[in-house]
């Protein structure tokens, strides 16, 4: 176990918000959840019980006849806020004086830095680019991120939820996002900011980062290992090969989708354009894990190769 | 209701975490404040203590300091100067009142005057720039007649006194200017008035300063001054031209302050001690020069000390360690090898040249024959390119002109252009000419680091070269040839290869010498300047050259007789154009006879220059063949007793040549030793001029990098150390096949030598400061740095002092502490520029001993068992180092001798009678010619002077002799001051009464007009 190295990276100050990041966001999803299923129970009480739900105020807590239904903002609300604002006021005050800008030499177009990496929050898509060609990685991923995140609001036929944190009623959402964000964005930005070290190698934490580090690692593009050697064979098996992943992957999640009476009741709500929509996200969403885990596991460098690009 | 029932959104109160988060707030936002005002400003608190402990210094050194100065004021000398100015001041007092008290009166006037009338006047000053501006001559006109206008008004004008005066603008200018004119008037004569008391007043305060030795009270005063208006602030260097900001003297407040601080005075705070060397300062002002440019760090960081150091990771300039402090000295100072003051980096750049680190490292700069070769060879051909160019042109401008088409005046503009042509083509004809010389001179320039292995099969002995190659340093301590790290089947290769590309010559049959009377002239003759003799604590001698204590265990006499009688003599000459070694078959072939030296260096075959010379420094020391048998004799007699050495019959067998060729190539062998075939092999390793700014990642830690970091030598300076304590380092732990190994020999350096090389390469940086500030002089300087490398090159400070503060080999040989030795010594050269004439060095230099036939001798200081050897100097060098000693002594370029008074008759007669009287025993030391007399002479002939020396340089040697050269045998105080001119201190002749010149100059006189018969007479009346 190389402490030393462990200390160096985590202390760095650039990486400080990650390993805050590895605290909070696992604190704030437990926390963010547990309301959510009190939540839930209270709305299973609520409809068992309809003259209840006339007067009970919407709280967790078992009714008490003295308790207002709803509370105004000011000064209930506010003076929360504003007690979380002189906290954070504090630990941005502390922070600052205590660490410094990470700066570094001035830099030398002949040298580059190894590891050289991305601000932190930039750190998952550098990752991604261990796995795909740059022009996806870089350019077709990220802005498919963005216009996935736009198109939310169009999608969402879900009405319930709105205002108070609940777990039932927003089930596949509440688990998309989980996935998404958590697993796959977070945790890229974890590996590259702590597991990536000299070469971009994979350096497990407590190891030390050694710049002489040699492995050895083949990676093989998928119709090579089939033995398919012909410029437009590869492009035709290629295709065939994401093809069926992408019916494999649609099916897959309609049936997930079409799992529960709820969900069904929501995927009735929608319109074809929203649901193609969806499942267009989805699908492109849950291809980065599998490519990953093809990467990783069955080291296939692509699975369709052709001239344009590769994937 | 009870508290359980009560909401808790309503009803629970904030008011305690309210309470102590914002008191937390509070306090994280005084901490914030502390760290802006004193956290991250930690100068701050050094300037506090700065100032506490400097005030207590001044105070401490005042006590005594004072007590001195009133001593000087009670002594009666001071109090008569004290008075005379005192009186003096009294008896100007009366005139210079008055002229205060008209002062005094005119100045209120002047200033009530001023006011007004500049009034008026910028008033003016816009109306005219208003009518410059307008571009209507209508309202030009206008404006100007406002400005007329303005002018003829009157003014009120209150001036000192009751009177209210109406002035007009020209009135008040007029007046203004007549007021001013007389204050300058009564200011002027104030001067004159007080001149005598001035001057008096300014004469006490030189008597007084000039016998206080520290700071005067007059400094501490001003210290005290400066601290109490000591206000805490940055305080920085700012060069805006460089763009550098340097605020170490922000925390190193006592760098130039006026009293010397040391580290103990200010309370054991070194970081407040002055500068330890003022003079250094004094050259490269910090105004100018800033710190870091020299020192390194980061002069803008201000929050730590380690960061104002540049110890931190990032900072690519750290500061120079102690013991690497010379390092910064080489950015601007990289074209010389002897830097004053920086006796480190001096030391660092010998070791350098002379271990050889040049012949596998390129240095620019230290390849000076080389590159010049390269450039000279560059230049002849551009010339020469030139030459056709201009030949081709001037044929088509005459076709041209000749064409009848063209009328007259053209074709004689076209044929005058032909001409012009023609005669600037024979000028470069002239240029050509000369850099051929130089071509020639730099065929003969170019040295080897290590002895030519041409000859071994002539020169060593076959068993020992095996051996040797096994750790030159464990057989032979302090070697320049370091240890390779070679398995046995390459030493053997390399000893095979060695062997067999030898040449095979005959020696001439040496008959025995007398090792006793060698030994005598070893260690006379000046061999010790260069070579040592003894082994561990009994070595003496010069490091310059090899340590000969084993030399008869490996050499064959025949070849040491040969080498000491003249070690420059080659057994063939080499072509550089044909690349090989001539035989006496290409002379043959020729119909010229097989004589090759220095008059005979052209190449049979094609003409080029040869090295007919071994390529060593190793001079001539134009011994008799009798004596270099007699040395050659004792270096034989020493030897190890019993030593044997394996049976090397392998190095015959042709199958291992080839591969010894490989390892010798590999191993870089031919940059440091002459070797058949080899001539012209490039060098392996890499350049070195910038190494110093190389990034830190090129530089291959290894396996090594982690400790590095750990113990914190991951810079430059710790890979160097690294590396030259054991440069194998960085290959420990690696799985490397054997070619793959860093190939790098150990030279088994002390740590002082580590530094000096260290310090070095640390700083042989991309300069950080722009190129004017690197010290490429135009003027006699340059000619100083061209000297060094002649000087250094060939050692002649193992014999002779060149600067102030060197001492020679012969300073530390035990034979020569002995009183009766002591004027055996090499003379000293210091002032030798103003000493000699420069065109009887030229001629000394090229042929010490100053004659033709009679060789065997020292031209000069023919009583010196020691010899000035002949170096066979190109005439390059001969220039070099004739301009170096003029301009070390200042001499202006080209000589002209200074012209004397011609002697009369008299006077000779007169000056001889002194030379030869009691008083004057010149001719005691003096070489005479007369043998028996020479003997025991221990100082030159005086015929040689008038061709060897400089009339005013023999003036001031003979008014005192010890001021140039301490401790010389000649007397001091032979002449004494009488009014106007020198005189003899002893008794003098009786002809002298009456003469009222200058005897010391009669003596320079007498001497410039010196002949051998003149000699004879003085030898006469001399009764010797």
């Amino acid at each position: 176990m190389d402490f030393h190295q462990l200390w160096t990276i985590v202390s760095t100050p650039d990486n400080v918000p990650i390993v805050l990041m590895l605290f909070v966001v696992p604190f704030y999803t437990w926390y963010g959840l547990r309301q959510s299923f009190a939540n839930d129970r209270l709305i299973a009480q609520l409809e068992a019980d309809p003259v209840m739900a006339k007067t009970h105020h919407r709280k967790t807590q078992p009714y008490r006849p003295g308790w207002a239904r709803e509370v105004h903002v000011w000064p209930y609300l506010l003076r929360i806020e504003f007690l979380a604002a002189i906290i954070l006021t504090v630990i941005l005050m502390v922070w600052s004086i205590t660490l410094n800008a990470p700066l570094e030499e001035p830099s030398n177009p002949t040298l580059t830095m190894n590891p050289s990496k991305a601000p932190w929050y930039f750190l998952g898509l550098q990752e991604m680019l261990v796995y795909f060609d740059p022009w996806m990685a870089g350019v077709v991923m990220p802005s498919l991120i963005i216009v996935g995140l736009m198109v939310i609001p169009y999608i969402d036929t879900n009405p319930l939820g709105n205002g108070y944190y609940t777990f039932k009623q927003r089930k596949f959402s509440i688990l998309t996002f989980i996935f998404g964000f958590i697993v796959l964005w977070v945790s890229m930005i974890v590996i590259g900011t702590l597991i990536r070290g000299p070469g971009w190698m994979w350096f497990w934490p407590g190891t030390t980062w050694d710049h002489n580090r040699l492995i050895f690692e083949v990676n093989r593009d998928l119709p090579d290992i089939f033995g398919i050697t012909g410029r437009v064979a590869k492009i035709i098996f290629g295709a065939i090969v994401v093809g069926l992943y992408l019916v494999a992957a649609a099916i897959g999640i309609h049936k997930l989708i079409t799992k529960t009476p709820f969900n069904r009741k929501i995927y009735a709500r929608m319109s074809v354009l929203q649901y193609v929509v969806m499942q267009t996200f989805l699908v492109i969403m849950l291809a980065l894990p599998v490519k990953i885990m093809a990467r990783l596991l069955f080291r296939i460098k692509y699975v369709w190769v052709t001239p344009w690009f590769n994937i | 209701m009870t508290d359980q029932e009560k909401d808790p959104v309503v009803h629970s109160s904030l008011s305690k975490a309210l309470f102590i988060w914002s008191a937390v707030l509070v306090l994280s936002m005084v901490w914030g404040l502390w760290d802006e005002m004193y956290g991250i400003r930690p100068w701050k608190a050094y300037q506090a203590r700065f100032e506490k402990l400097y005030s207590r210094y001044i105070h401490d050194l005042r006590t005594p300091e004072a007590k001195h100065e009133q001593q000087i004021k009670a002594s009666p000398e001071y109090k008569e100067l004290d008075a005379a100015m005192r009186t003096a001041e009294e008896a100007a007092r009366p005139d210079a009142m008055k002229i205060k008290a008209q002062v005094d009166d005119l100045v209120p006037k002047i200033q009530a005057l001023n006011e007004p009338f500049q009034e008026v006047r910028s008033h003016i000053g816009a109306l005219t720039y208003q009518i410059e501006v307008t571009r209507s001559e209508s309202s030009k006109e206008s404006l100007r007649k406002q400005i007329e206008e303005l002018k003829a008004e009157t003014h009120k004008v209150k001036l000192p006194g009751p009177s209210e005066q109406m002035m007009t603008f020209p009135q008040m200018d007029q007046q203004l200017q007549d007021w001013k004119k007389e204050k300058a008037k009564l200011l002027q004569q104030n001067v004159e008035v007080m001149a005598k008391a001035t001057a008096l007043r300014k004469q006490r305060d030189e008597y007084l300063s000039d016998r206080i030795a520290d700071a005067s009270t007059t400094t501490l005063d001003s210290v005290d001054a400066s601290l109490a208006n000591f206000d805490v602030r940055i305080r920085q260097i700012h060069i805006k031209d460089v763009d550098l900001v340097d605020r170490c003297e922000s925390c190193h407040l006592g760098t130039r302050e006026p009293v010397v601080l040391t580290a103990a005075a200010m309370g054991g705070n070194e970081v407040f001690a002055s500068h330890p060397n003022k003079e250094l300062l004094k050259i490269h002002d910090p105004e100018n020069f800033g710190c870091t440019p020299c020192h390194g760090g980061n002069g803008a960081a201000l929050s730590s000390v380690e960061k104002a150091h540049g110890y931190n990771k990032y900072w690519l300039w750290p500061m120079h360690h102690k013991e690497n402090i010379d390092a910064g000295c080489q950015q601007c100072h990289s074209k010389e090898i002897v830097t004053e003051m920086a006796d480190t980096l001096n030391a660092g750049r010998e070791i350098f040249r002379l271990r050889g680190c040049t012949g596998c490292h390129r240095y620019e700069g230290f390849d000076r024959e080389a590159d010049e070769i390269a450039s000279v060879n560059q230049q002849i051909h551009q010339y020469d390119q030139q030459k056709a160019e201009w030949k081709r042109e001037i044929g088509f401008t005459e076709e041209k002109a000749d064409n009848p088409k063209i009328s007259n005046a053209e074709a004689q503009k076209l044929y005058a252009h032909a001409n012009d042509l023609r005669v600037r083509s024979s000028g470069l004809d002239a240029k050509i000419e000369q850099l051929d010389m130089r071509a020639v001179s730099l065929v003969r320039e170019v040295k080897k680091v290590g002895p030519s292995l041409k000859e071994v099969r002539m020169k060593l002995r076959k068993e020992w070269i095996p051996e040797w190659l096994k750790d030159p340093h464990k057989w032979r301590e302090g070697t320049k040839m370091p240890t390779f790290r070679l398995d046995d089947d390459e030493r053997k290769a390399i000893a095979a290869f060695i062997w067999q590309s030898g040449l095979q010559g005959q020696l001439p049959q040496q008959k025995p010498g007398d090792p006793e009377k060698g030994k005598e002239a070893f260690e006379t003759r000046g061999c010790m300047a260069c070579h040592s003799m003894g082994e561990g604590g009994e070595k003496e001698g010069g490091t310059f050259a090899a340590n000969l204590s084993r030399e008869g265990e490996k050499a064959n006499y025949d070849y040491i007789v040969r080498w000491v009688h003249n070690p420059r003599q080659r057994t063939a000459p080499y072509c550089a154009y044909e690349k090989r070694d001539l035989t006496e078959d290409d002379y043959k072939k020729h119909g010229q006879p097989y004589v090759f030296d220095l008059d005979h260096d052209k190449c049979p075959n094609d003409g080029h220059v040869l090295q007919v010379q071994q390529m060593t420094p190793m001079p001539n020391l134009r011994l008799t063949e009798d004596e270099a048998r007699d040395i050659s004799s004792y270096l034989m007699t020493r030897k190890h007793d019993g030593v044997t050495y394996e049976d090397a019959g392998y190095m015959d067998d042709p199958a291992l040549k080839n591969k010894g060729l490989d390892k010798v190539r590999f191993y870089g062998c031919a940059g440091c030793h002459e070797i058949s075939g080899l001539e012209e092999e490039q060098r392996i390793g890499t350049e070195l001029t910038k190494e110093g700014s190389k990034p830190i990642e090129r530089l291959d830690f290894a396996l090594l990098g982690h400790k590095a970091e750990d113990e914190g030598w991951l810079t430059h300076k710790g890979f160097f150390e690294h590396k030259l304590e054991n440069p194998a380092v960085y290959d420990q732990g690696k799985e490397k096949a054997k070619q793959d190994r860093l190939k790098m020999p150990n030279f088994n350096f002390s740590k002082p030598e580590i530094d000096a090389v260290t310090t070095l390469l640390e700083g042989s940086v991309d300069a950080t400061v722009p190129p004017r500030y690197f010290y490429s002089p135009a003027d006699q300087r340059q000619d100083i740095i061209d000297g060094w490398w002649v000087v250094r090159k060939y050692n002649c400070m193992g014999c002779h002092k060149v600067h102030v503060g060197q001492t020679t080999t012969f300073d530390a040989l035990t034979r020569y502490q002995d009183p009766d030795w002591r004027d055996q010594k090499p003379p000293t050269l210091i002032g030798e520029g103003a000493r000699v004439n420069p065109e009887w060095l030229m001629r000394f230099l090229n042929n010490p001993s100053l004659s033709d036939t009679d060789t065997n001798r020292d031209g000069v200081r023919q009583y010196l068992k020691v010899r000035m050897p002949t170096f066979s100097f190109s005439e390059g060098e001969i220039r070099k180092i004739v301009r170096f000693f003029a301009a070390l002594s200042a001499q202006a370029e080209p000589f002209i001798p200074e012209k004397l008074e011609p002697i009369t008759e008299q006077e000779r007669t007169m000056a001889r009678q002194l030379f030869s009287s009691e008083g004057a025993p010149c001719l005691k030391c003096h070489m005479t010619g007369d043998a028996a007399h020479d003997a025991r002479a221990t100082a030159p002939n005086f015929t040689v002077a008038k061709e060897r020396l400089q009339p005013g340089w023999v003036k001031r040697w003979i008014l005192d002799p010890a001021l140039i050269s301490p401790g010389t045998a000649m007397p001091s105080g032979l002449f004494v001051r009488q009014g106007d001119h020198w005189a003899f201190s002893g008794p003098t002749p009786p002809s002298f009464n009456g003469y009222t010149k200058d005897h010391a100059d009669l003596l320079v006189r007498y001497m410039f007009s010196f002949t051998p018969e003149e000699l004879g007479r003085l030898r006469a009346s001399a009764g010797k």
